[in-house]
Protein backbone atom coordinates (compact mmCIF):
# COMPACT_ATOMS: atom_id res chain seq x y z
CA UNK A 1 0.00 0.00 0.00
CA UNK A 2 1.24 3.13 -1.29
CA UNK A 3 0.49 6.76 -0.33
CA UNK A 4 1.59 10.48 -1.06
CA UNK A 5 2.84 11.70 2.95
CA UNK A 6 2.17 15.03 3.98
CA UNK A 7 4.02 15.71 7.32
CA UNK A 8 3.07 18.90 8.04
CA UNK A 9 5.57 21.77 10.33
CA UNK A 10 4.51 20.53 13.50
CA UNK A 11 5.85 16.82 12.61
CA UNK A 12 9.13 18.37 11.75
CA UNK A 13 9.24 20.09 15.58
CA UNK A 14 7.14 19.69 18.57
CA UNK A 15 5.34 16.87 16.94
CA UNK A 16 8.82 14.81 15.66
CA UNK A 17 7.72 11.95 18.01
CA UNK A 18 4.37 11.78 16.15
CA UNK A 19 6.41 11.55 12.64
CA UNK A 20 9.02 9.17 14.03
CA UNK A 21 6.25 6.77 15.59
CA UNK A 22 3.87 7.50 12.37
CA UNK A 23 6.40 6.14 10.20
CA UNK A 24 7.88 2.99 12.04
CA UNK A 25 4.15 1.67 12.23
CA UNK A 26 3.85 1.96 8.66
CA UNK A 27 7.04 0.50 8.00
CA UNK A 28 6.08 -2.73 10.56
CA UNK A 29 2.31 -2.29 8.88
CA UNK A 30 3.49 -2.54 5.10
CA UNK A 31 2.52 0.97 4.72
CA UNK A 32 4.60 3.26 2.07
CA UNK A 33 4.50 6.71 2.88
CA UNK A 34 5.89 8.76 0.04
CA UNK A 35 6.63 12.35 1.06
CA UNK A 36 5.43 15.09 -0.67
CA UNK A 37 8.35 16.85 -2.42
CA UNK A 38 9.05 20.15 -1.52
CA UNK A 39 5.74 20.10 0.51
CA UNK A 40 4.89 23.47 2.10
CA UNK A 41 2.98 25.05 5.03
CA UNK A 42 -0.79 24.09 4.70
CA UNK A 43 -1.37 27.69 6.23
CA UNK A 44 -3.15 26.62 9.51
CA UNK A 45 -5.17 29.00 11.70
CA UNK A 46 -3.91 32.03 10.77
CA UNK A 47 -4.20 31.95 6.70
CA UNK A 48 -8.34 31.01 7.47
CA UNK A 49 -8.42 33.32 9.81
CA UNK A 50 -7.20 36.34 7.44
CA UNK A 51 -7.95 35.56 3.93
CA UNK A 52 -10.50 32.50 2.43
CA UNK A 53 -7.78 32.66 -0.88
CA UNK A 54 -4.32 32.17 0.90
CA UNK A 55 -6.60 29.39 3.05
CA UNK A 56 -6.79 27.87 -0.44
CA UNK A 57 -3.98 28.83 -2.04
CA UNK A 58 -1.59 26.84 0.53
CA UNK A 59 -2.65 23.85 0.87
CA UNK A 60 -3.88 24.02 -2.85
CA UNK A 61 -0.07 24.45 -3.88
CA UNK A 62 0.83 20.73 -2.38
CA UNK A 63 -2.29 19.12 -3.43
CA UNK A 64 -1.38 20.48 -7.27
CA UNK A 65 2.03 18.26 -6.24
CA UNK A 66 0.97 15.27 -4.95
CA UNK A 67 -1.46 15.00 -7.92
CA UNK A 68 1.48 13.84 -10.07
CA UNK A 69 2.35 10.91 -7.95
CA UNK A 70 -0.93 9.64 -8.06
CA UNK A 71 -1.85 8.23 -4.80
CA UNK A 72 -4.22 9.19 -2.20
CA UNK A 73 -3.00 11.52 0.47
CA UNK A 74 -2.13 10.41 4.00
CA UNK A 75 -1.84 13.25 6.62
CA UNK A 76 -1.67 12.90 10.37
CA UNK A 77 -1.81 16.66 11.74
CA UNK A 78 -5.36 16.74 12.60
CA UNK A 79 -4.77 20.72 11.84
CA UNK A 80 -3.14 20.10 8.20
CA UNK A 81 -5.86 17.37 7.25
CA UNK A 82 -8.66 19.88 8.01
CA UNK A 83 -7.05 22.80 6.11
CA UNK A 84 -5.86 20.46 3.24
CA UNK A 85 -9.17 18.92 3.05
CA UNK A 86 -11.62 22.30 3.47
CA UNK A 87 -9.65 23.44 0.58
CA UNK A 88 -9.72 20.40 -1.62
CA UNK A 89 -13.47 20.44 -1.48
CA UNK A 90 -13.57 24.21 -1.95
CA UNK A 91 -11.60 23.67 -4.69
CA UNK A 92 -14.07 20.88 -6.23
CA UNK A 93 -16.94 23.52 -5.82
CA UNK A 94 -15.97 26.25 -7.00
CA UNK A 95 -14.54 26.60 -10.71
CA UNK A 96 -13.88 30.21 -10.02
CA UNK A 97 -12.02 29.91 -6.71
CA UNK A 98 -9.76 27.32 -8.82
CA UNK A 99 -9.18 29.43 -11.29
CA UNK A 100 -7.98 32.11 -9.34
CA UNK A 101 -5.49 29.63 -7.49
CA UNK A 102 -4.34 28.35 -10.35
CA UNK A 103 -3.27 31.62 -10.97
CA UNK A 104 -2.07 32.46 -7.60
CA UNK A 105 0.08 29.10 -6.91
CA UNK A 106 1.15 28.38 -11.01
CA UNK A 107 0.11 25.19 -11.00
CA UNK A 108 -3.02 23.60 -12.34
CA UNK A 109 -5.07 21.49 -9.66
CA UNK A 110 -8.19 19.60 -10.98
CA UNK A 111 -9.23 18.64 -7.33
CA UNK A 112 -10.42 15.11 -6.99
CA UNK A 113 -7.48 13.47 -5.07
CA UNK A 114 -8.73 12.05 -1.12
CA UNK A 115 -7.17 13.07 1.39
CA UNK A 116 -7.29 10.74 4.48
CA UNK A 117 -5.86 10.54 7.59
CA UNK A 118 -3.93 7.98 9.10
CA UNK A 119 -6.01 6.54 11.42
CA UNK A 120 -8.33 5.74 8.09
CA UNK A 121 -5.76 3.73 6.35
CA UNK A 122 -5.04 2.04 9.28
CA UNK A 123 -8.74 1.00 9.99
CA UNK A 124 -10.32 0.68 6.54
CA UNK A 125 -7.36 -0.40 4.71
CA UNK A 126 -5.00 -2.39 6.81
CA UNK A 127 -7.48 -3.61 9.16
CA UNK A 128 -8.49 -4.29 12.97
CA UNK A 129 -7.56 -8.02 12.36
CA UNK A 130 -4.52 -7.46 10.76
CA UNK A 131 -3.43 -4.74 13.61
CA UNK A 132 -4.67 -7.62 15.96
CA UNK A 133 -2.60 -10.34 14.31
CA UNK A 134 0.35 -7.53 14.51
CA UNK A 135 0.85 -7.17 18.09
CA UNK A 136 3.49 -8.77 19.94
CA UNK A 137 2.95 -6.62 23.46
CA UNK A 138 -0.61 -6.40 24.19
CA UNK A 139 -1.73 -4.04 25.65
CA UNK A 140 -4.03 -5.62 28.11
CA UNK A 141 -4.80 -4.06 31.66
CA UNK A 142 -4.05 -0.82 30.10
CA UNK A 143 -7.20 1.77 30.60
CA UNK A 144 -6.88 4.35 27.37
CA UNK A 145 -8.80 7.59 27.09
CA UNK A 146 -8.91 8.06 23.34
CA UNK A 147 -9.22 11.97 22.61
CA UNK A 148 -10.12 13.00 19.35
CA UNK A 149 -10.43 16.84 19.91
CA UNK A 150 -11.98 19.49 16.99
CA UNK A 151 -10.57 18.85 14.07
CA UNK A 152 -10.99 15.51 13.01
CA UNK A 153 -14.39 15.48 14.18
CA UNK A 154 -16.07 18.82 13.02
CA UNK A 155 -17.09 20.16 10.44
CA UNK A 156 -19.37 17.37 9.42
CA UNK A 157 -18.68 17.25 5.52
CA UNK A 158 -14.58 16.90 6.66
CA UNK A 159 -15.20 14.58 9.22
CA UNK A 160 -13.18 11.32 9.31
CA UNK A 161 -15.80 9.72 11.91
CA UNK A 162 -19.05 8.52 11.92
CA UNK A 163 -20.35 9.77 14.61
CA UNK A 164 -19.07 13.52 15.77
CA UNK A 165 -20.15 12.79 19.71
CA UNK A 166 -18.65 9.05 19.96
CA UNK A 167 -15.71 8.58 17.88
CA UNK A 168 -14.13 4.84 17.61
CA UNK A 169 -11.70 5.00 14.72
CA UNK A 170 -8.61 4.96 18.03
CA UNK A 171 -10.58 3.47 20.43
CA UNK A 172 -10.81 0.64 17.52
CA UNK A 173 -7.18 0.29 17.56
CA UNK A 174 -6.22 0.57 20.99
CA UNK A 175 -8.49 -2.11 21.32
CA UNK A 176 -6.69 -4.07 18.59
CA UNK A 177 -3.39 -3.56 20.29
CA UNK A 178 -4.93 -5.38 23.19
CA UNK A 179 -5.64 -2.06 25.12
CA UNK A 180 -9.18 -1.14 27.39
CA UNK A 181 -10.33 2.56 25.74
CA UNK A 182 -12.57 3.31 28.32
CA UNK A 183 -16.07 4.83 28.22
CA UNK A 184 -16.04 9.15 28.26
CA UNK A 185 -17.77 12.07 27.64
CA UNK A 186 -15.16 14.58 26.08
CA UNK A 187 -14.03 12.68 23.82
CA UNK A 188 -14.70 15.73 21.08
CA UNK A 189 -14.31 18.83 23.40
CA UNK A 190 -11.98 21.35 22.38
CA UNK A 191 -8.35 22.10 24.39
CA UNK A 192 -8.25 25.43 23.12
CA UNK A 193 -5.67 24.80 19.91
CA UNK A 194 -3.89 27.55 18.79
CA UNK A 195 -5.05 29.59 21.80
CA UNK A 196 -1.61 27.31 23.73
CA UNK A 197 0.48 30.66 23.47
CA UNK A 198 -1.85 33.97 23.24
CA UNK A 199 -4.58 32.47 25.78
CA UNK A 200 -2.86 29.97 28.18
CA UNK A 201 -5.15 30.30 31.14
CA UNK A 202 -8.16 29.54 28.68
CA UNK A 203 -6.12 26.61 27.49
CA UNK A 204 -5.04 25.92 31.19
CA UNK A 205 -9.10 25.69 31.68
CA UNK A 206 -10.24 23.62 28.62
CA UNK A 207 -7.34 20.97 28.54
CA UNK A 208 -7.23 20.99 32.56
CA UNK A 209 -11.53 19.99 32.22
CA UNK A 210 -10.57 16.68 29.59
CA UNK A 211 -7.62 15.89 31.93
CA UNK A 212 -9.85 15.73 35.04
CA UNK A 213 -12.60 14.41 33.35
CA UNK A 214 -10.23 11.43 31.25
CA UNK A 215 -8.93 10.46 35.36
CA UNK A 216 -12.33 10.50 36.87
CA UNK A 217 -13.10 8.00 33.75
CA UNK A 218 -10.37 5.96 35.48
CA UNK A 219 -7.95 5.83 32.21
CA UNK A 220 -4.30 5.19 32.65
CA UNK A 221 -3.17 7.14 30.16
CA UNK A 222 -4.65 9.55 27.41
CA UNK A 223 -3.84 8.38 23.39
CA UNK A 224 -4.23 11.85 20.75
CA UNK A 225 -4.18 12.49 17.02
CA UNK A 226 -3.16 16.14 17.13
CA UNK A 227 0.22 17.87 17.63
CA UNK A 228 -2.31 20.90 19.45
CA UNK A 229 -3.98 18.38 21.63
CA UNK A 230 -1.45 16.94 22.52
CA UNK A 231 0.98 19.13 23.14
CA UNK A 232 -1.99 21.47 24.88
CA UNK A 233 -2.53 17.99 27.71
CA UNK A 234 0.85 17.25 27.85
CA UNK A 235 3.15 20.08 28.10
CA UNK A 236 0.49 22.30 29.58
CA UNK A 237 -0.39 19.65 32.04
CA UNK A 238 2.50 20.66 34.92
CA UNK A 239 0.59 24.46 34.50
CA UNK A 240 -2.53 22.77 34.99
CA UNK A 241 -1.80 21.20 38.33
CA UNK A 242 -0.04 24.16 39.31
CA UNK A 243 -3.12 26.11 38.90
CA UNK A 244 -5.26 23.82 40.89
CA UNK A 245 -2.81 22.18 42.86
CA UNK A 246 -3.98 18.55 41.90
CA UNK A 247 -1.91 15.89 40.79
CA UNK A 248 -2.95 14.84 37.53
CA UNK A 249 -0.53 12.47 36.19
CA UNK A 250 -1.85 11.26 33.34
CA UNK A 251 1.03 10.42 30.04
CA UNK A 252 -0.44 11.77 26.81
CA UNK A 253 0.99 9.84 23.88
CA UNK A 254 0.52 9.84 19.79
CA UNK A 255 -2.24 6.35 19.15
CA UNK A 256 0.92 6.07 17.04
CA UNK A 257 3.39 6.01 19.49
CA UNK A 258 1.37 3.04 21.90
CA UNK A 259 0.29 1.02 18.69
CA UNK A 260 4.03 1.18 17.90
CA UNK A 261 5.01 -0.34 21.33
CA UNK A 262 2.64 -2.98 21.37
CA UNK A 263 3.63 -4.09 17.21
CA UNK A 264 7.35 -4.47 19.38
CA UNK A 265 8.95 -1.43 18.16
CA UNK A 266 11.45 0.13 20.55
CA UNK A 267 10.57 3.05 22.47
CA UNK A 268 13.05 5.33 21.21
CA UNK A 269 11.92 4.92 17.59
CA UNK A 270 9.01 5.82 18.53
CA UNK A 271 10.37 8.90 20.10
CA UNK A 272 8.63 8.04 23.83
CA UNK A 273 11.44 10.08 25.73
CA UNK A 274 10.04 13.34 24.12
CA UNK A 275 6.85 12.90 25.98
CA UNK A 276 6.85 15.41 29.01
CA UNK A 277 4.72 13.54 31.46
CA UNK A 278 6.72 10.30 32.22
CA UNK A 279 4.92 6.98 31.00
CA UNK A 280 7.78 4.75 31.95
CA UNK A 281 5.25 3.15 35.06
CA UNK A 282 2.98 2.69 32.70
CA UNK A 283 4.57 1.02 29.67
CA UNK A 284 7.22 -1.05 32.25
CA UNK A 285 3.85 -2.94 33.31
CA UNK B 1 -23.58 42.29 24.95
CA UNK B 2 -24.23 45.31 23.45
CA UNK B 3 -28.42 46.03 24.00
CA UNK B 4 -30.43 46.92 20.98
CA UNK B 5 -30.95 49.97 21.99
CA UNK B 6 -27.47 51.09 21.53
CA UNK B 7 -26.79 50.07 17.90
CA UNK B 8 -25.05 52.80 16.49
CA UNK B 9 -25.19 51.85 12.82
CA UNK B 10 -27.13 49.60 10.97
CA UNK B 11 -25.58 48.18 7.46
CA UNK B 12 -28.54 46.87 5.72
CA UNK B 13 -26.67 45.47 3.25
CA UNK B 14 -24.32 43.44 5.38
CA UNK B 15 -25.84 39.86 5.22
CA UNK B 16 -25.69 40.47 1.56
CA UNK B 17 -21.93 41.36 1.90
CA UNK B 18 -21.13 38.42 4.15
CA UNK B 19 -23.00 36.02 2.44
CA UNK B 20 -23.73 36.68 -0.84
CA UNK B 21 -24.77 33.06 -1.71
CA UNK B 22 -26.73 32.33 1.20
CA UNK B 23 -24.11 29.25 1.91
CA UNK B 24 -23.86 30.19 5.44
CA UNK B 25 -27.41 29.86 6.33
CA UNK B 26 -27.54 32.74 8.07
CA UNK B 27 -30.75 33.65 7.53
CA UNK B 28 -32.60 30.40 8.61
CA UNK B 29 -31.26 30.90 12.33
CA UNK B 30 -34.06 29.66 14.67
CA UNK B 31 -32.68 31.58 17.33
CA UNK B 32 -32.72 28.36 19.45
CA UNK B 33 -28.79 29.08 21.12
CA UNK B 34 -28.15 25.25 20.94
CA UNK B 35 -25.00 26.95 19.27
CA UNK B 36 -24.22 29.23 22.40
CA UNK B 37 -24.96 25.94 24.34
CA UNK B 38 -21.80 24.00 23.24
CA UNK B 39 -19.82 27.00 22.36
CA UNK B 40 -16.35 26.68 23.86
CA UNK B 41 -15.60 29.89 24.77
CA UNK B 42 -19.19 30.76 25.89
CA UNK B 43 -17.49 32.06 29.39
CA UNK B 44 -14.94 34.19 27.84
CA UNK B 45 -16.85 35.93 24.92
CA UNK B 46 -19.09 39.03 24.38
CA UNK B 47 -21.67 37.61 22.14
CA UNK B 48 -22.50 34.43 21.74
CA UNK B 49 -22.86 32.43 18.33
CA UNK B 50 -26.72 32.94 18.06
CA UNK B 51 -26.28 36.74 18.41
CA UNK B 52 -23.75 37.10 16.61
CA UNK B 53 -25.93 35.95 13.84
CA UNK B 54 -29.38 38.24 14.78
CA UNK B 55 -26.59 40.62 14.64
CA UNK B 56 -25.63 40.04 11.14
CA UNK B 57 -29.45 40.36 10.31
CA UNK B 58 -29.90 43.47 12.26
CA UNK B 59 -27.02 44.96 10.19
CA UNK B 60 -24.92 45.49 13.21
CA UNK B 61 -21.58 45.83 11.28
CA UNK B 62 -19.84 47.91 13.63
CA UNK B 63 -20.74 46.29 16.78
CA UNK B 64 -19.68 42.80 14.87
CA UNK B 65 -16.59 44.23 14.31
CA UNK B 66 -15.36 45.33 17.59
CA UNK B 67 -16.39 42.10 19.30
CA UNK B 68 -14.31 40.30 21.78
CA UNK B 69 -16.47 37.22 19.88
CA UNK B 70 -14.66 37.52 16.86
CA UNK B 71 -10.91 36.81 18.34
CA UNK B 72 -12.27 34.45 21.05
CA UNK B 73 -13.91 31.96 18.69
CA UNK B 74 -11.44 28.89 18.35
CA UNK B 75 -12.85 27.59 15.32
CA UNK B 76 -14.13 23.76 17.12
CA UNK B 77 -17.26 24.07 14.84
CA UNK B 78 -19.24 22.84 17.70
CA UNK B 79 -21.96 25.39 17.26
CA UNK B 80 -22.19 24.76 13.32
CA UNK B 81 -22.01 20.72 14.17
CA UNK B 82 -24.98 21.10 16.41
CA UNK B 83 -27.04 23.51 14.47
CA UNK B 84 -30.36 22.05 13.07
CA UNK B 85 -30.23 25.15 10.06
CA UNK B 86 -26.81 24.33 9.53
CA UNK B 87 -25.63 28.05 9.99
CA UNK B 88 -22.06 28.06 9.79
CA UNK B 89 -20.81 30.80 12.52
CA UNK B 90 -16.89 29.71 12.44
CA UNK B 91 -16.90 30.78 8.40
CA UNK B 92 -18.82 33.89 9.24
CA UNK B 93 -16.37 34.74 11.97
CA UNK B 94 -13.12 34.05 9.60
CA UNK B 95 -15.30 36.76 7.25
CA UNK B 96 -15.75 39.33 9.90
CA UNK B 97 -12.22 38.75 11.09
CA UNK B 98 -10.85 39.40 7.07
CA UNK B 99 -12.54 43.02 7.61
CA UNK B 100 -10.78 43.91 10.56
CA UNK B 101 -7.48 44.86 11.27
CA UNK B 102 -6.78 45.33 15.12
CA UNK B 103 -8.26 43.95 17.87
CA UNK B 104 -10.42 45.44 20.38
CA UNK B 105 -7.92 44.92 23.52
CA UNK B 106 -4.41 44.88 23.81
CA UNK B 107 -4.86 40.95 25.44
CA UNK B 108 -6.84 40.29 22.02
CA UNK B 109 -4.61 41.59 20.09
CA UNK B 110 -1.78 38.75 20.83
CA UNK B 111 -3.81 36.72 18.70
CA UNK B 112 -3.39 38.89 15.92
CA UNK B 113 0.30 39.51 16.61
CA UNK B 114 0.42 35.65 16.89
CA UNK B 115 -1.52 35.20 13.42
CA UNK B 116 1.07 37.67 11.52
CA UNK B 117 4.10 36.26 12.93
CA UNK B 118 3.29 32.60 11.98
CA UNK B 119 2.37 33.88 8.56
CA UNK B 120 5.55 35.82 8.07
CA UNK B 121 6.97 32.55 9.09
CA UNK B 122 5.30 30.49 6.44
CA UNK B 123 6.22 33.33 3.83
CA UNK B 124 9.88 33.43 4.96
CA UNK B 125 10.79 29.54 5.26
CA UNK B 126 7.75 28.38 3.35
CA UNK B 127 7.47 25.95 6.44
CA UNK B 128 6.90 27.51 9.84
CA UNK B 129 10.03 27.98 12.35
CA UNK B 130 9.14 27.73 15.45
CA UNK B 131 11.79 29.46 17.15
CA UNK B 132 12.31 31.88 15.39
CA UNK B 133 8.56 32.80 15.17
CA UNK B 134 8.00 32.89 18.88
CA UNK B 135 10.73 34.79 19.30
CA UNK B 136 9.72 37.58 17.17
CA UNK B 137 5.85 36.88 18.77
CA UNK B 138 7.22 37.46 22.08
CA UNK B 139 9.25 40.57 21.27
CA UNK B 140 5.98 42.45 19.55
CA UNK B 141 3.51 41.03 22.31
CA UNK B 142 5.53 42.35 25.11
CA UNK B 143 5.06 39.05 26.91
CA UNK B 144 8.79 37.86 27.41
CA UNK B 145 8.79 35.64 30.50
CA UNK B 146 5.74 33.17 30.06
CA UNK B 147 6.90 29.68 29.04
CA UNK B 148 10.51 30.43 29.39
CA UNK B 149 11.54 27.61 31.33
CA UNK B 150 9.75 25.73 28.91
CA UNK B 151 12.24 26.03 25.99
CA UNK B 152 15.45 24.43 27.35
CA UNK B 153 13.21 21.19 27.89
CA UNK B 154 11.83 21.57 24.60
CA UNK B 155 15.27 21.72 22.86
CA UNK B 156 17.09 18.86 24.78
CA UNK B 157 14.20 17.30 24.16
CA UNK B 158 14.62 18.19 20.26
CA UNK B 159 10.75 19.42 20.34
CA UNK B 160 12.15 22.70 19.17
CA UNK B 161 14.64 23.12 16.17
CA UNK B 162 17.20 25.62 16.42
CA UNK B 163 17.64 26.50 13.06
CA UNK B 164 14.89 27.60 10.49
CA UNK B 165 13.47 24.99 7.82
CA UNK B 166 15.42 25.01 4.20
CA UNK B 167 13.13 24.43 1.62
CA UNK B 168 13.05 24.92 -2.12
CA UNK B 169 9.69 25.91 -1.43
CA UNK B 170 10.34 28.61 0.16
CA UNK B 171 10.37 30.91 -2.61
CA UNK B 172 6.95 29.44 -4.42
CA UNK B 173 5.23 30.19 -1.21
CA UNK B 174 6.40 33.78 -0.74
CA UNK B 175 5.08 34.11 -4.43
CA UNK B 176 1.93 33.35 -3.12
CA UNK B 177 1.39 35.54 -0.45
CA UNK B 178 2.66 38.19 -3.16
CA UNK B 179 -0.40 37.50 -5.37
CA UNK B 180 -2.66 36.83 -2.58
CA UNK B 181 -1.60 40.76 -1.24
CA UNK B 182 -1.91 42.12 -4.80
CA UNK B 183 -5.56 40.49 -5.60
CA UNK B 184 -6.67 41.65 -1.88
CA UNK B 185 -5.29 45.15 -3.07
CA UNK B 186 -7.24 45.53 -6.01
CA UNK B 187 -10.37 43.98 -4.40
S1 LIG C 1 -28.17 26.53 16.75
FE1 LIG C 1 -28.40 27.31 14.67
S2 LIG C 1 -30.54 27.83 14.49
FE2 LIG C 1 -30.12 27.60 16.67
S3 LIG C 1 -29.63 29.72 17.33
FE3 LIG C 1 -27.68 28.71 16.82
S4 LIG C 1 -27.37 29.30 14.69
FE4 LIG C 1 -29.51 29.69 15.11
S1 LIG D 1 -16.58 27.71 16.42
FE1 LIG D 1 -16.41 29.58 17.66
S2 LIG D 1 -18.52 30.21 18.00
FE2 LIG D 1 -18.60 28.08 17.32
S3 LIG D 1 -18.62 26.88 19.21
FE3 LIG D 1 -16.48 27.07 18.59
S4 LIG D 1 -15.72 28.89 19.68
FE4 LIG D 1 -17.96 28.96 19.77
Amino acid sequence: MKYAFFPGCSMESTAGDFRMSTLAVAEALGVELEEIPDWSCCGSTPAHATDSLLAASLPARNLAIAQDMGKDVVVCCASCYSRLASANVALAENADLRAQVAEITGREYAGGLKIRHFLQVLNEDIGLSEIKDSVVKSLSGLKVACYYGCLLTRPKELSILNDPEDPQLMDNIMAAAGAEPVEWPYKTECCGASFSITRTETVERLSGDILRMAKQSGADCIVAACPLCQSNLDLRQADVEKATGEKIGLPVFYFTQLLGHALGIPDAALGINKLMVDPSAILAR
Amino acid sequence: MNNPATITSVNQGLLEKLDPEGKLNLASCLQCARCSAGCTMRLETDILPHQMNRMVLMGMEDELLKSKAIWTCVSCHTCVSRCPMKVDTPALVDKLREMTQTAPSQDLEKINIFNNEMLKSMKQFGRVYELGMMGFYKMRARDLFSDLAKFPTMLLKGKMKIFPPRTRAAKSVSAIFDKVRARRAKR
